[in-house]
């Protein structure tokens, strides 16, 4: 807890460190802001611990730099969407700079809310600043850029979601024994669905016999909140095969089977069966639980193992007033059923989300060439290393190479390095400009399914059916 | 006297049913997160400060706090007395319509929120300014918002206070001479005490905690306590201790303000005690 | 009767504001009601659509049960804080010792923020790790499971606008009750009137206007009910506390369906209207018009 306030503290510390670090660039960054003087930046983004990094240090920094003062306005997931939205929507032009969640960038660009940071740079060659290189980010700003390359923000954040196991368990003879008898089989990270259900079982009972409060896996499960939709489209459906959740746009968006969807085929109905046999096996608090819930449940030491997202990892491994599992955690790749990652190497489909943000700049803003500056000014190499220690994000590829960033990694328990040899397993969000439509058009069947109202087999079919209707009234299926 | 200590013995029931979600608002706010995800203790046994600490040490909360103060105390004033004023209207004077009039005052609360927030944007950003100077993200444009289900709670109820307080005390000051001003100020307003009291009170309640429209007409400079407690509510997580600690503060303000209202509650039993 | 020109002037203010800022944004909403508009959708502006979004809603099932468990929830959260209000307003009317500190106590859960309510809610209410279903586990036994349960759901989302709002309601039944002529009352008890005598032909209709703009005032604001559902149950599980403020709330957040949620808001509205109204029109105009 007070992972955010924690960073205000030694913010301070952190800017006046790494400020002779820039002394040779200054005079760009000083030249390129001259015409900007008494210029106010004003951004919207998310309390995340990497946004509150760029709004409590990375902000203040640039101000020092360039004298262009930045605001920062952190506030909450859905309110940021349509805070952004409404400004951009009416033309008022709040916001000089917007924070972009990989999956909503595909409709802000169908709706040419964003500046083409590409070519604003190659027609604006005073702006261009020296250290400033696109070539520079990981794989990821792939994701933020349309056909022709144009990159339309600047990545912030990514994470891929993980599978974590508690190596302190996974690793006890007394355990492994217990298991071995059990069941026949080694413990050791699950690769096959078979084998992580086997190993939550295996748990779910052992919590049950030694009186601990200990299950075999988390759930994301929430009864009322697309956390749950997400995990199963985003983390579970892809591990069988289903990808771009079930939708395929190449053939006029079609989500059943009968079109040529694959939203309610067998593989989609497998997946949601595991889910929810996961579930069963999962902590009771899981119908509650959202993405935080999940992480603070494996914090909590409930769980022997389970999949969570990337940005929660890091404190789960390394924060000791948050976790109580610091030091016990192994990363490994999710579960898949056999022959997914042949499919997927081969370069259909993957393994998980790649997920995060970036940074874009509306069109409406009324200071663009200043906002450009400062987009630049943190897309650069130099200030990746501190922002990655704070907020446990690698958008760079250089940042790999850093020590600070190295030792780090050894306590995530290989966190980054997995994120640097496996990202490329991972995928962002399908290119639909309507995901928000889409989930909410079928999550409040999915909340059906998991409280048993459904069976989960019509539930599909029905899901399917819902979202080919949202497609059509939408107009993107004809 | 021995029954008198019953009611002492019922109200401590019923305080404690009130306070048990306090109390634990409380316990979340000196708990580590990660012992929030354990098995659950009634008694709290150690205590953890950092959240405390960390509130205290943030300058944007502080700002968050004075926006709150400002907007909720300006707003409940406006509407205390705008909805007193229209309720000494509607009940001395013989305007045609005015029922429909009071009951259309109310239809003004009855609005689902959520649509209303686009147009209310536009119109702060592109009909309700001057120059540069819009009426979003200014505590005067909040004071103002809030109007559209503050007044109308006003005006209802108050209503029944001054339509409660005999005519024949102000058609007595009048004819002794006193202009309609002084008439209600200084024989209306004090016998409406209790009231205006109460509605001050629940007006300042309802600004101080609304959250939607404050989340989306304000941006910076106007920003409030509640839209600063959605911060903490992220997809990394949800800060659960922080939250909890800024309500405990926010506890602080809001008794004190009450302190000071209620008052007046207890001056008005003078006026009429009730024998039930 | 003074001159009516005054009363307008005093009254000039409160029309102007509500105009500004309640009928402006009315209209717009009803004029996006008639189109269709998702700001996401291949054809993102505003298209006209006759009355097409209005005679969805009258078919939209999902919309219609919302209603149903709305009307259930309003029922029983305002009916419980109107009787819980007034015996706690009446037993505000003796003299006993700390009556103040008690008095302020019991207006605590006001000055908390709905978002927070449902925070704390959630942490006392979630299964295995929540306060409330270990205790009702270790005492009776009972599983309590909000996450599963729709009944369980919607109890505890009734008791915590119980707790939240009956303040409210003893509050402003505090103010009607002191502000009592205490002539009646002498008289009745001269006469040798009983307790219920008394409440009954007596308290009743002198605070009838009080009650009952105190019950609109709590019916109008359960029905808006948004942030303590959402941060508590997010609607779930499955349908079972999506109420109509969280529907609506979820049509127009994060699925951008303008045109169809301000169809439905224009709906809920009219429902609420009609509905206070009839209540208006039957129980206090009357009155007041005798005053």
């Amino acid at each position: 807890m007070g992972f955010r306030l924690k960073l205000g503290v030694s913010a301070l510390a952190l800017a006046v460190a790494s400020g002779a670090a820039f002394a040779q660039d200054d005079e760009f960054w000083k030249k390129a802001a001259e015409p900007y003087q008494g210029v106010t930046l004003r951004g919207v983004t998310e309390a995340t611990p990497p946004s509150n990094y760029v709004r409590e240090v990375l902000a203040p920094q640039f101000e020092e730099l360039t004298g262009i003062r930045v605001d920062i306005e952190t506030t909450s997931w859905d309110q940021m969407y349509d805070k952004a939205i409404k400004d951009m929507e009416s033309g008022t032009g709040i916001y000089d700079m917007i924070y972009i969640e990989q999956d909503i960038v595909y409709a802000y660009l169908a709706r040419d809310f964003l500046t083409n940071v590409t070519q604003m740079l190659a027609d604006n060659p005073q702006l261009k600043a020296p250290t400033f290189d696109e070539g520079a980010f990981t794989t990821f700003a792939d994701y933020f850029k349309d056909e022709d390359g144009g990159l339309y923000g600047i990545p912030m954040e990514a994470f891929i979601k993980v599978y974590l196991y508690r190596t302190d368990l996974f690793n006890d003879p007394e355990v492994q024994a217990a298991f071995k008898e059990k069941t026949g089989h080694d413990l050791k990270p699950a690769t096959t669905h078979a084998e992580y259900a086997e190993i939550a079982q295996f748990f779910t009972d052992w919590g049950k016999e030694h009186d601990e409060d200990l299950w075999g896996t988390t759930s994301q499960a929430h009864t009322g909140h697309p956390a749950s939709w997400y995990e199963y489209v985003e983390s579970i459906a892809p591990t069988f095969g289903v990808y771009n959740w079930g939708i395929d746009a190449a053939n006029n968006y079609a989500a059943t089977v009968e079109h040529g969807g694959r939203m309610n085929s067998p593989e989609a109905k497998e997946a949601l069966k595991w889910f929810l046999a996961m579930r069963d096996l999962a902590p009771p608090e899981s119908v509650q639980s959202t993405w935080t819930e999940v992480a603070s449940t494996f914090a909590a030491g409930r769980a022997a193992q389970g999949i969570v997202y990337g940005e929660n990892a890091a404190w789960i491994a390394s924060d000791e007033n948050q976790s109580r599992v610091v030091g016990n955690v192994g990363v490994a790749l999710p579960p898949l059923e056999d022959g997914i990652l042949a499919q997927v190497e081969g370069g259909e489909g993957y393994v998980g989300y790649y997920d995060g943000g970036a940074f874009g700049l509306p069109v409406t803003s009324k200071n663009k060439e200043a906002a450009l500056l400062f987009l630049e000014y943190i897309g650069q190499d130099s200030v990746q290393a501190q922002w990655a220690l704070a907020g446990s994000r690698i958008t760079n590829t250089a940042t790999y190479d850093d020590p600070e960033v190295q030792a780090l990694d050894k306590e995530l328990g290989g966190y980054f390095t997995m994120l640097r040899d496996s990202g490329k397993l991972f995928a962002g969000a399908p290119p639909y400009p309507f995901h928000a439509q889409v989930r909410e058009a079928v999550a409040p069947i999915f909340y059906e399914i998991l409280t048993g109202t459904i069976e989960p087999d019509a539930g599909l079919d029905q899901m399917a059916e819902r979202a080919e209707q949202e497609l059509t009234d939408l107009g993107y299926r004809q | 006297m021995s029954r008198n200590w019953l009611y002492v013995l019922f109200w401590i029931f019923v305080s404690f049913l009130t306070l048990f979600p306090i109390y634990w608002l409380f316990v979340i706010s000196v708990k580590p997160a990660v012992e929030l995800f354990s098995t659950p203790d009634l008694i709290l046994r150690d205590f953890y400060w950092k959240n405390y600490v960390d509130v205290l040490n943030d300058r944007t909360l502080r700002s968050y706090m004075v926006n709150s103060l400002v907007i909720s105390s300006g707003n409940a004033v406006l509407c205390t007395v705008l909805g007193f004023l229209a309720c000494y209207a509607l009940s001395r004077f013989d305007m045609g319509g005015k029922e429909s009039i009071f009951f259309w005052t109310i239809t003004n609360r009855m609005a689902p929120p959520a649509v209303f927030l686009l147009p209310l944007f536009l119109l702060l950003t592109q009909v309700y300014k001057m120059g540069d100077f819009s009426l979003l993200d200014t505590r005067i444009g909040m004071i103002l918002v809030y109007c559209t289900f503050n007044l109308p709670f006003a005006i209802w109820t108050l209503r029944p206070t001054i339509e409660g307080i005999p005519k024949e005390l102000d058609e007595a000051a009048h004819v002794d001479g006193a202009s309609p001003w002084r008439v209600i100020w200084e024989v209306v307003f004090p016998l409406a005490r209790p009231g205006l009291a109460v509605t001050l009170i629940l007006t300042w309640v309802f600004a101080w905690n609304e959250y939607l429209l404050a989340a989306t007409l304000t941006n910076f400079n106007a920003r409030t306590l509640t839209t600063g407690l959605s911060e903490y509510v992220t997809t990394t997580g949800t800060e659960w201790g922080i939250m909890a600690t800024i309500s405990v503060f926010t506890l602080i303000p809001a008794l004190i303000v009450f302190g000071m209202v209620q008052r007046h509650i207890v001056a008005g039993l003078t006026f009429g005690a009730v024998k039930g | 009767m003074q001159s009516n020109r005054l009363g307008w002037l005093l009254l000039a203010p409160t029309l102007l504001i509500l105009a500004m800022f309640g009928v402006f944004p009315f209209i717009y909403v009803l004029f996006v009601s008639f189109h269709q508009w998702n700001p996401f959708a291949v054809n993102p502006e505003m298209m006209f659509n006759w009355a097409a979004n209005y005679r969805r809603v009258v078919f939209d099932a999902q919309f219609i049960a919302s209603l149903g468990v709305t009307a259930a929830f309003v029922f029983f959260a305002v009916v419980s804080e109107l009787v819980i209000g007034y015996a706690l307003a009446q037993a505000f009317m003796k003299d006993f010792p700390g009556k103040a500190f008690f008095r302020t106590i019991h207006t605590l859960p006001l000055i908390m923020a709905p978002i927070i309510v449902g925070s704390v809610w959630k942490l006392m209410t979630t299964p295995s790790i929540g306060i409330i279903p270990h205790l009702l586990d270790n005492w009776f036994g009972y599983d309590l499971n909000i996450g599963q349960s729709a009944t369980a759901a919607f109890v505890v989302t009734v008791i915590m606008d119980i707790w939240h709002w009956t303040p409210l309601v003893t509050l402003s039944l505090i103010a009607a009750l002191v502000s009592l002529p205490p002539d009646p009352f002498e008289q009745a008890q001269i006469d040798g009137a009983g307790r219920w005598q008394i409440f009954w032909h007596i308290t009743l209709p002198m605070i009838r206007p009080a009650i009952l703009a105190t019950v609109f005032i709590r019916l109008m604001d359960a029905l808006r009910t948004v942030d303590e559902v959402l941060m508590l149950t997010g609607g779930g599980p499955g349908s079972a506390t999506r109420y109509v403020g969280v529907h609506i709330f979820k049509e127009v957040f994060p699925r951008t369906n303008y045109g169809y949620g301000s169809a439905i808001s224009v709906v809920v509205l009219y429902v609420t209207i009609v509905v206070c109204w009839l209540l208006y029109v039957g129980l206090i105009a009357p009155r007041n018009k005798k005053g």
